[in-house]
């Protein structure tokens, strides 16, 4: 019997590219205009960590912007002009920023257990009509073992 | 200095009042401290240095200098951050470090206040380059730790490997 636990929950519903894709609600800190100011404008210095594309300052914070574009729908990413700013589960400094369009919406589902032959980062799905929507794991979508 | 353990923002910052020394490497801003650098330098007289094997981590050491007696080894700052090629036209003598930096351009020496703590989702060689985060008007400027340009054991790598060179050229060794 499986021990998947199917109660409803809220999840954040984003586009990229031809598919949607969901994080969970409770992660989702805030939906924000990528260029609202010059200071808010995304920032760049040199490191080497894949999907990290550079920073922004929102609330007095330096937010990491991580483009999961590359991996979730390849190089054809449309251009985005908001983030989702998000709570990662783990680490002291945990806010990171998502460039998405900004066609976000929210949605009360059951997530599903993942079948099928998926990516590791797709942690359970939501089936809304007539769309089978992936459901993130952001922390493992970073890990390099994914990205790999 | 004191770390502050209950910050009310997440990131956590060390409160300071440090001077730094900004510089250019391309079009990348960089912070280092102030009490790091022992001098800046125009660059000339450097001679030429090769390591002899491969060594990935020490290509960015082409060039040396020699003052009284003890000998520079001289880190591209380019090759170190991963940039482009750049125009190096200064040099970072660093204090208490067998390195020095090749930089494009000084800025200028700023105060600065709060260094943030490197955000966790950076996890590449940029945690053992960078101190942290500071603020300047707005921009984002990665503050530098000095001893990643050249670790001891590098220097002591190099050192040797100058050595070895200058025996089987005959040359007397410092």
């Amino acid at each position: 019997m499986s021990s998947f636990l199917s109660t409803r929950e809220t999840f954040v519903l984003f586009p990229m590219g031809k598919k949607r894709f969901a994080l969970p609600a409770t992660q989702v800190s805030e939906l924000a205009r990528s260029q609202r100011s010059p200071q808010e404008q995304a920032q760049w210095f040199p490191h080497t960590t894949p999907l990290i594309t550079g920073v922004v300052l929102r609330r007095n914070q330096i937010v990491p912007v991580a483009d999961l574009a590359p991996v979730l729908i390849g190089p054809d990413a449309p251009e985005r002009k908001f983030y989702l700013v998000i709570d990662r589960a783990h680490g002291k400094s945990r806010r990171m920023a998502i460039p998405v369009t900004g066609e976000c919406e929210l949605a009360d589902s059951e997530q599903l257990p993942v079948t099928g032959n998926l990516p590791s980062y797709v942690c359970g799905l939501l089936s809304l009509k007539e769309e089978i929507v992936e459901v993130l794991d952001v922390e493992r979508l970073m890990s390099s073992e994914v990205r790999l | 200095m004191k770390i502050s353990q209950s910050q009310p923002l997440r990131i956590r910052r060390d409160r300071i009042g440090e001077t730094v020394i900004l510089f250019f490497v391309g079009t990348a801003r960089f912070a280092i401290a102030a009490q790091a650098v022992e001098e800046i330098r125009e660059i000339d007289e450097l001679q030429e240095f090769h390591f002899g094997s491969p060594h990935e981590k020490l290509d960015k050491v082409r060039q040396m200098f020699m003052r009284q007696g003890k000998t520079y080894f001289v880190v591209n700052a380019a090759e170190h951050f991963r940039l482009a090629p750049g125009n190096p036209a200064r040099l970072l003598v660093l204090r208490h470090a067998p390195g020095s930096v090749a930089v494009d351009s000084i800025e200028r020496m700023q105060e600065i206040h709060a260094i943030h703590e490197l955000p966790d989702a950076f996890c590449g060689e940029e945690r053992n380059w960078y101190r942290g985060l500071t603020l300047i008007r707005g921009q984002v400027v990665p503050v530098v730790r000095a001893e990643s340009f050249l670790t001891k054991a590098e220097g002591t790598l190099l050192a040797a490997a100058l050595r070895s060179s200058r025996k089987n050229t005959g040359l007397v060794t410092a």
